[in-house]
């Protein structure tokens, strides 16, 4: 079982393809979730504390907005524990987590950085992309049971 | 009391870190914030409408949630709109928006670029103004003073009493703020005596300004109030120009005010001051180093050219140093004094009155109203002639006896 | 500043969505249930949320998405259910993410047909092709038509 990163890190879609074919998908949710059960300073509604746009100073310079850090602080150690990734390229309407073009760009750079095997997709505008879709997600899956490169 | 409910339009706020300082802020003041629902199809259609092709999905959020108050789809009372300082794409759909809501619906609106070192106590006064506005409509319609009131302005640099009879400023007091009361007892018996009146006499008394809260307490005062809403009322009032638009210039000790009004009424409004050098300090730091007092700076800039003097920085200090340098490279005290001036008006034009729609007249209030370098100065960048109402520099306190005079008892 | 302690601990929590013609979410809800021995289940429009130890909400899933494979859809949630830090009644409207689950749920009978197809191909050697990126005008056809205007 490998650790995917899933892009939109928000997406039903590929968390649940992920997780169908038997890998364990990386997304917000981890993040977020992690900080809701983690005891501290109260900071509704997400329990990101302005320390966290600090935090994300490790992954973005000073002069990036703080929501941009922010973001960071979730997505970095996220990223640095991914084993592959999958990306559907247009997130334009991914909102919240995935709200900030900006942060996406520099997710998108970081996972393209990291030499981690990557998928690389569109989402499908009808049937036939879907099949399409599917079996790309499966077989780059499959690859990395293989621990070959996809 | 029913809560005012100000609707929030922002990017990254929960990101920065700083959502519980908006909510914490809003508490305060008796309103809450909510976020208007719409629905994905709302976006979409938003979007192609408003005609600006953001990128960011939780800024197309933010143009749909716009629109759905426009349109009436979702009711609030005010708005806040803030993004990421820093953000070039979000600054423009903060800018737009801030001149959409305004243009087509009643609604108030604030905008902030936040850091994630934005506090509750910064948005403090912004959200009050907004809730005042929603809550106290009636109030600032308020168009003559009766009775007599007084107003306090409690200021960071000084502190301002007016007494008013039948529509009539009757007395005045200043005093540079040190101990925020004394300053004020200060300053209240200055104009009480100026009147020809006493304590008793007054039926009504309004505060403003930074020290709002403790002196309104220490005099018992029936009307406490941010200095947006009075500043604009008063404003608007000195300068006989109640109905209408008109842009209010408050460059103050310590920060800058920004409103743009319509019938006396704030509709957006920005307040500035991360750096004195935009402020009322750097002209007295001016002053001190020509080695005249603050009073003299004006006339004297008038004589000179601020083009003369080369000055590269807004910061207090190392704008400080450039005139520094000037005078030592031989630069007349006049050119010096014009710089200073032109380098605080240019930078209070760059920041903030780009935030705000400029409407003539423009009314400049305010100590450094006084300073008539400086208002040629913001009259130039503006091309417009500036309004300099008389008594402008008791502006924030007889906005406060005004509006106080809606608390006279039987009124 | 006030503290934060956290409840539902060491739980997870996950969306369940059915996007299907014979399934409806009530009837989702109802078989689920039946079968989710502790795991906590809520009802939504769209489908369920269910929290628990993640062992008991894993084969809580396993069970629930064999009701109807290639129709259910299940994701990650890092709130637990009804949280009011989330909640359309104390916001005023819907959180961020649901406009991003709307936008994908449009999709979902793509998907569904591509599970449904793949399954069908079990063991098939035929794989169907990737999914291709033409690129939008060949370089050698750019050439010609420059050639063409010139000439």
């Amino acid at each position: 079982m490998a650790k995917v990163f899933i892009y939109p890190a928000t997406s039903l879609i590929l968390s649940d393809l992920v997780a169908r074919f038997g890998h364990k998908p990386l997304g917000a949710a981890l993040g977020i979730r992690e900080r809701i059960q983690t005891a501290g300073v109260d900071s509704p509604p997400l329990q990101i504390t302005p320390e966290e746009p600090k935090r994300g100073l490790k992954y973005a310079a000073v002069e990036v907005p703080s929501g941009v850090r922010g973001r960071m602080a979730i997505y970095g150690p996220l990223i640095e524990e991914a084993e592959a990734a999958i990306i559907v390229t247009e997130a334009d309407f991914a909102f919240g987590c995935m709200g900030c073009a900006r942060t996406d760009e520099l997710i998108l750079f970081t996972l393209r950085q990291s030499g981690i095997p990557i998928l690389e997709l569109e989402y499908p505008r009808d049937e036939d992309e879907g099949i399409r879709f599917v079996a790309a997600v499966k077989k780059f899956l499959a690859g990395l049971e293989d621990g070959g490169e996809a | 009391m029913k809560k005012v409910r100000i609707a929030q339009l922002t990017c990254g706020a929960e990101y920065s870190g700083v959502q519980k300082e908006i909510y914490d802020a809003a508490e305060s003041v008796g309103a809450e914030v909510f976020f208007p629902d719409i629905a994905l199809g709302d976006v979409e259609r938003a979007v192609k409408k408003f005609g600006l092709d953001v990128k960011s999905a939780d800024l197309k959020l933010m143009i749909a949630r716009a629109m759905a108050l426009v349109e009436g789809k979702v009711e609030a009372d005010g708005v806040f709109i803030g993004t990421c300082f820093r953000c070039a794409e979000a600054a423009i759909v903060r800018n737009e928006l801030r001149r959409y809501i305004p243009e087509n619906s009643k609604l108030s609106v604030v905008s902030y670029s936040f850091t994630e070192r934005t506090t509750a106590g910064t948005l403090l006064t912004r959200m009050e103004a907004l809730t005042t506005i929603a809550r106290r409509r009636a109030l600032l319609a308020r168009e003559e003073q009766t009775g007599i009131t007084m107003g306090v302005d409690s200021g960071s640099s000084t502190t301002k009493a007016v007494v008013m009879k039948d529509n009539e400023i009757v007395g005045t007091g200043w005093h540079p703020t040190t101990e925020v009361l004394k300053s004020a007892e200060s300053a209240v018996s200055d104009a009480l005596e100026m009147a020809g009146l006493t304590r008793e006499d007054i039926q009504a008394i309004g505060t403003t300004g930074y020290g709002r809260f403790l002196i309104g307490k220490h005099l018992g005062a029936e009307l406490i109030q941010e200095e947006l809403t009075v500043n604009s009322k008063g404003a608007v009032y000195l300068a006989g120009h109640q109905r209408g638009a008109s842009t209010v210039i408050d460059i103050g000790g310590m920060d800058n005010k920004a409103i743009s009004v319509i019938d006396g009424i704030p509709g957006t409004f920005t307040m500035g001051g991360i750096c004195a050098g935009a402020s009322g300090r750097f002209l007295e730091m001016t002053a001190k180093r020509l080695g005249i007092d603050i009073t003299e700076l004006g006339p004297l800039a008038m004589k000179g050219m601020g083009k003369n003097v080369p000055m590269n920085s807004y910061c207090i200090v190392f704008g400080t140093q450039s005139l520094v340098n000037a005078l030592a490279a031989g630069s007349s005290p006049e050119d010096v004094a014009a710089a200073a001036c032109h380098s605080v008006a240019e930078q209070v034009f760059e920041q903030q009155l780009q935030e705000v729609d400029i409407k003539e007249p423009v009314i400049m209030v305010g100590g450094t109203s006084l300073i008539e370098g400086l208002v040629y100065a913001m009259g130039q960048l503006l091309q417009t002639e500036v309004v300099v109402p008389p008594h402008s520099q008791y502006i924030g306190a007889v906005g406060a006896a005004l509006l106080a005079s809606g608390f006279i008892k039987g009124e | 500043m006030a503290e934060y302690t956290p409840d539902y601990v060491g739980t997870v929590t996950k969306y369940v969505f059915v996007e299907s013609p014979t399934m409806t979410p009530g009837e989702l809800a109802l078989r689920a249930y039946e079968a989710s021995e502790g795991v906590l289940i809520k009802e939504t429009c769209f489908g369920l949320q269910v929290t628990g130890e993640p062992e008991s909400v894993d084969r809580l899933l396993e069970e629930i998405r064999s009701f109807d494979p290639t129709h259910i859809f299940v994701k990650d949630r890092g709130f637990p259910p009804g949280d009011p830090r989330r909640c359309r009644a104390n916001l005023g409207g819907a959180r961020p993410g649901y406009l991003g689950h709307e936008r994908e749920f449009r999709l979902l009978r793509y998907i569904t047909r591509g599970l449904e197809e793949l399954g069908r191909r079990e063991g098939d050697e035929a794989e169907p092709a990737p999914p291709e990126t033409k690129p939008k005008l060949d370089i050698k056809r750019l050439q010609e038509l420059i050639d063409s205007e010139e000439s």
